[in-house]
This record gives structure tokens, sequence and C-alpha cells, in this order.
């Protein structure tokens, strides 16, 4: 039996380095945007252009060097995105699921890091341009980092009513349901594209200080799911060996663990 | 399985196949035609010299951009070869196969922008020389530093290489080798942006012509290489019916 | 599915333990945790923009109709009831009545739907729209995002419905996973009616 479980392990090494490498990636994109090109919190929408060409000279290094690793490394993105299209197809849903959550979150990339990095990159490249033309590239940046969230509403619509009808057990049920929390946020950054300044603006209170906790919860979340996934993964076909962590019981033993 | 099933199967595959020398054909044309490529243009070059760059040999930087907007994506069909020759491998999930197909798209899409912008910047050549600079600023920086998703693919073909663990694997064992050195010699493009002058700039050694020439030499090996894995899955198969 | 088999899920689902202490699905109140949170920092936020422009806030405030706001809070506390009912019958057994009970609620739902959007019109033909001030941007936002929470219970109804329609479905864990549902966002609706049309 221990034998087999080994062998198991073994054969289990893509999904475990797939694992890994998307806790990596989320990590080296987490520090890149906070704290390297410190993109992240967003610059205010209502800089005018001489005041956008400072954030650019503030952050010259920072984004020449934090995106540059971007530029290399982000095509592993797609890591993360191959390991949840495997945990759709394991489960007893149409592989429609599967390849339009493979081909959304792939799409995803491209307003996902790919406009922000080369707007950004140009703008702090040339420092002498017009202030106008700079104030250009970073609402071009910004904007199409945050506003462009239907990709990934639709992704997560997709992946929530796989794991919804789902029946061998691969993902729970209160993670569906999380999804749906997420894909509402998705919706609440839309007027993002409409306001310079308050709440909904993209770095407001509403549009980034709740929206990015709730995705952070919902990233964690899943992470730590596709982990329990793979260990209970027996990469076959059908209802899987062990049903998915129950919440309430994690949390009756995290409690019970915190009292003993 | 019936002969007949199988030959369909593979005279569909060796169709896609060949069109890679007529696509590498298109492309090295592409690449000799488009003015701004020998030498490639500086990014030292002020707005009034780009916009006068834009305003010499219009035609060839159109034609050139024309055919490397429709002819860039023609690559993904091979690709999806590739990824299908992934079936034959003794991986235990598809988890790799989707990588390759996830980061497939990315390489032709990042590529495609960057000749929108340089056909954008020749579309009006008396536009005024700030906006001809910043749009060629865009053309060069997505071509030059957009390369996430080529350096995915070179280490994700590699890595599914290295882990074929049978007698008789898919791919020799020396193309993961090779993908891990073009992934490495394709990386410093990705930091072009730190450098105006030098190896490293956009029109230097280093990031144009290693990184680009490195691709070319993918093309002809992976063709190569495609060709007798197509032939191994096809014995493969016969040997199993 | 039968009753048998429903009442089977909520043992499985975390032992015993958790079928006592939650009805329905245990896991759908993890979404009304979260999303109760979330909302609640909505409130918070708004509330926290109406201590800085009291006196902006109270002139905006007068474009709303008192009235309306009543008339819609019935209409969905009493669609939650209508749900309840439905609910309670599915418990009981009286399938036939569980769904014509689930067929008012969707139509009270729809009525809310209908007012709010008469109202929204109303008010942009009246120059109130989500950009001219920031109590509007406020009050279109809210009232925006829990019609998008209403339009998913809809759906959540519609797949209630499409349960109970058959003998050989009928998971009462489903059932009254749905009405949670609902129930969530009518108790959402009555916490934005009464910081937007009622506090002054």
């Amino acid at each position: 039996m221990t034998q087999e479980r080994g062998k198991l392990r073994g054969a289990k090494r893509e999904l475990w380095l797939a694992w890994y490498v998307t806790v990596a990636f989320y990590g080296l994109y987490s520090v890149v945007f906070f704290a390297l090109a410190r993109a992240q919190p967003p610059g205010r929408p209502w800089l005018d252009p001489g005041q956008t060409v400072a954030w650019f000279a503030d952050r010259h290094w920072g984004l020449l060097i934090g995106f540059g690793l971007i530029f290399v490394l982000g095509g592993f993105s797609a890591v993360a995105l191959a390991l949840i299209t495997y945990s759709i197809r394991r489960m007893s849903v149409s592989p429609a699921y599967a390849y339009s959550y493979l081909i959304l979150y792939a799409i995803a990339a491209i307003p996902g890091f790919m406009f922000i990095c080369v707007a950004m990159t140009c703008g702090v490249m040339r420092p002498d341009l017009s202030p106008v033309t700079t104030q250009w590239l970073y609402d071009l940046g910004f904007l199409s980092f945050v506003g462009t969230m239907g990709v990934f509403l639709v992704g997560s619509l997709i992946w929530m009513v796989a794991i919804l009808i789902d029946e061998n057990g691969v993902l729970p049920r209160w993670f569906g349901y999380l999804s749906l929390v997420n894909a509402l946020t998705e919706v609440v950054i839309a007027p993002s594209w409409i306001f310079q300044r308050g709440v909904l603006a993209y770095n407001g209170a509403i549009g980034f200080w709740v929206n990015v906790p709730v995705f952070g919860l919902y990233t964690v979340a899943f992470i730590l799911l596709l982990r329990d996934f793979i260990r209970r993964d027996d990469l076959g076909t059908g209802p899987l060996p062990m049903p998915p962590p129950d919440v309430w019981g994690h949390a009756k033993r995290a409690v019970e663990a915190v009292g003993a | 399985m019936p002969p007949g099933e199988v030959s369909t199967s593979r005279v569909g595959e060796r169709i896609i196949y060949w069109t890679w020398v007529p696509l590498f054909a298109i492309w090295i044309t592409a690449f000799l035609l488009f003015p701004g490529f020998i030498p490639p243009v500086s990014p030292r070059a002020s707005a009034a010299e780009v916009a006068e760059f834009y305003r010499q040999d219009l035609s060839r930087i159109r034609y050139s951009m024309i055919l490397f907007n429709w002819f860039g994506v023609a690559l993904i069909p091979i690709l999806m070869l590739i990824a299908e020759r992934m079936r034959g491998m003794a991986h235990r999930t598809p988890v790799l196969r989707f990588c390759v197909i996830g980061v497939a798209g990315g390489a032709p899409i990042a590529f495609l922008t960057s000749t929108v912008f340089w056909l954008v910047a020749a579309f009006r050549p008396d536009r005024s020389p700030d906006l001809t600079l910043l749009t060629n600023d865009l053309a060069w920086v997505t071509f030059t530093c957009g390369v996430p998703f080529l350096i995915a693919l070179y280490l994700f073909i590699a890595l599914a290489v290295a882990w074929d663990d049978q007698p008789r694997p898919v791919f020799p064992r020396w193309i993961a080798w090779f993908n891990v050195v073009i992934a490495l010699v394709t990386v410093p493009a990705a930091f072009a942006g730190l450098a105006k002058r030098g190896v490293f700039a956009w029109d230097g050694l280093v990031s144009f012509w290693v990184k680009n020439v490195a691709i070319a030499v993918w093309i002809v090996v992976m063709a190569w290489s495609l060709r007798s894995a197509m032939a191994r899955d096809g014995e493969v198969i016969e040997a199993g019916a | 599915m039968t009753a048998v088999d429903g009442l089977a899920d909520d043992a499985a689902v975390g032992g015993d333990d958790a079928a006592r202490r939650f009805p329905g699905d245990p896991d759908m109140w993890i979404f009304v945790v979260v999303e109760s949170l979330v909302f609640t920092s909505y409130f918070c936020i708004y509330l926290y923009a109406r201590t800085q422009h009291e006196q902006a806030f109270l002139a905006a405030q007068s474009a709303l109709t008192m009235w309306v706001g009543i008339l819609e809070t019935i209409l969905l506390l009493t669609s939650s009831w209508a749900i309840a009912r439905c609910v309670q019958c599915t418990r009981a057994g009286s399938y036939a009545a569980a769904r014509q009970f689930a067929f008012v609620t969707a139509g009270l739902g729809a009525a809310f739907f209908a007012l709010k959007i008469a109202e929204w019109v109303h008010l942009i033909r009246d120059g109130y729209s989500f950009g001219s001030s920031d109590f509007m941007q406020h009050f279109f936002f809210l009232t925006g995002i829990h019609a998008a929470h209403l339009v998913i219970g809809f759906v959540a109804l519609g797949v209630l419905v499409y349960e109970l329609s058959d003998p050989r479905r009928r998971s009462h864990k489903t059932i009254e996973t749905c009405s949670t549902y609902w129930h969530t966002v009518d108790l959402f609706w009555v916490v934005i009616f009464a910081m937007l049309y009622v506090v002054r």
C-alpha cells in the first residue's frame, strides 16, 4: 500500500511541480507589482500630466527591472491555468468547461500583465516624452490592468458552474460560492472606466481596497484547495476516493487546536 | 486500428507540417524586407529621425508588416502538432500539454500587436513626430520585451521532453537541452527597456540579433525533430494495431 | 433524488454536526458570511462618505421617492415569505404547492426589478445619474450591485423550480440553498433601503 502511494506521488510530480510554480508565480507577481515596481496600490487616476511624469521618474528602476522580470516569467501564469484546467477535466462535467477556462485565462494574460508592462516600460524609457503623452501611457497601463475584468468574470463563472454541478468531488461547493463572491467583485470594478476619483475609481475604497482583499482571499483559498485536490487525486476519471474538504471541519479542528 | 483510419490522420498532420516551409520563407522575406530590421531602428533616434524613417521606403515598411501581420499567427497549427505529440509522452496527466496550449496564443498575439503599431505608424507619415515616436516605441517594446510566452513555451517543451520517461521517447533528450538554451538566450531581451545603447538595447546584438536568430533556429530544429516524432507516432500506432 | 437522498446529503457534508447546526447547505453559508462582510464594507464606506459631506448627501437624497422604496421593500419581504412557504411545503412533501410558491416568489422579485428599473429611468430623466453627485454614485452602485444579486437570485429560483419539477430530483439541500440565497439578497435590500431612503 505504501509502495503504491509512493509510486502515485512520483506519478503526481507534474501536478506538484505545477502547484509549486503557481505559488511561486503569485508570490513573485505580488512582490514585483507591490514592492518593486510599486504599481500597486495603483497611482491616482486624477494626476495631471506633470504629476504622471513624476510618478514614472519616481519608479524608474523599479518599473524597468520589475516589469523586466514579468517579461521573463509572465508566461508561467499558464501553469496555474493548466493545473486548474486539469482540475476541471477531472470533474464529471463536459470538457467544454475545461477548454473554455483554458482559452479565457490564456487571453487574460494580455490585460493581466502585457498591456501594463509595455505601456509603463515605454513611459519610463523616455522621460523627455511630452507630459500629455506620458499621461496617456499611464492611463493605458492602469485602466487596461484594472478595468479589463470581463475575461476573469466569465472565467470565474465557468469554473463556478463546473464546481457546483461536478459529481466527482474535485473541489468543495463552498469554493464554488466563494467564486461567485469573487465574480461579483469583477462586476464592481467596471465603473473604474468612468470615474477619475471617488470610491469606484481604480484606486478607490471600493474599487481597490475592498476588491483586492476579496481577490486575495479567493486566490489563497484556491491555492490551498488545489493542494488538497492533488493529494486526493487518483489520476483516474471517476469520483475521487475522498470528499473535498469541508470548511466547517477545518474551522472546528483549528478551534480545537487553538483551545487544546 | 484499420490502416485507413491511421493514414487519414497522418495525412492531415502532414499537411499542417509542411506549411512550415513556405511560412518560414515568408517570415524571412518579410524580415529582410522591413527596412527597420537591418539595421534595427535605434532607441536613441529622435522623434524627427523616427518620423523621417517612416517617410522613406514606405512600401517596404507596409508590405513587410502586412506579411507579418497576416502570417505571424500561422505558426500556431505547428505548435499544436507539437502539443499532439505530447499525448504520446509518458506523462500521467495532461498538465504540461495544457501549459503549452495555454501559451501558444501569447507569442503570436504579442507579435501581432507590434506589427499593428508599426503599420499604424506607417499609415500617416505626416503625423506629429511625437505620436510617431510613441507608436514606434510601443511597437519595439512589444516586439523586443514581449517574450514571456516564448520563454515559457520553450521551458514547457523542455520539461515535457525531460519527463518523457519511456524506452523510445517522442523527442530525443537533447531537444530538452536545446529548448533550455534557446530560453536562456531569449531572457536578456526582456530587459531591453533598461538600455538605450549597447548589446541589450532593442537594436543590440543580444536583444535583437540573438533573440530573433534563436527563434529562426528553433523553428528549423523543432520542425526537423517534429518530422521524426510524427513518423515515430505512426510506427507506434501501427505496432499497436 | 428523493427526500431521503436530500437528507443523506446533509449528513454527508461535514458530518451530522453541521447538518444539525445549519439548515440546508452549510457551504452556502460561506457565501452568506463573506458576501455580508463585503456588503458591510460597502455600507461603512457609504456611511463614512456621508459623514464627510452630510449636507450634500441630504440634498441629493431628497431626489429619492420614499414610497417607492417602501413598496420595493414590501415586495421583497413578501417574496421572502413566499419562498419560506415554498421550503415548508417541500419539507411536508407538497411539491405542487411548493412550486406555486416558487412562482409567486419569482413574480414578486420581477415586480421589484421592474419597479427598480422604472425608478432608475425616472431619476436619470430628472438629471440624476451615476456621476452627478457623490450620493448618486453610491445610490446607483448599491442598488445596481443589489440588482445584479437579484438577477442571480432568479437563476437560483430557476434551479429551484427545476429541482421541484421532476420527482426524480427534489434535492431538499438544493432547494434550501436557493432559498438561503434569496433571503440573503432580501436582507441586503432591507439594509440598503434603511441607509439610502430612511436615514436622513
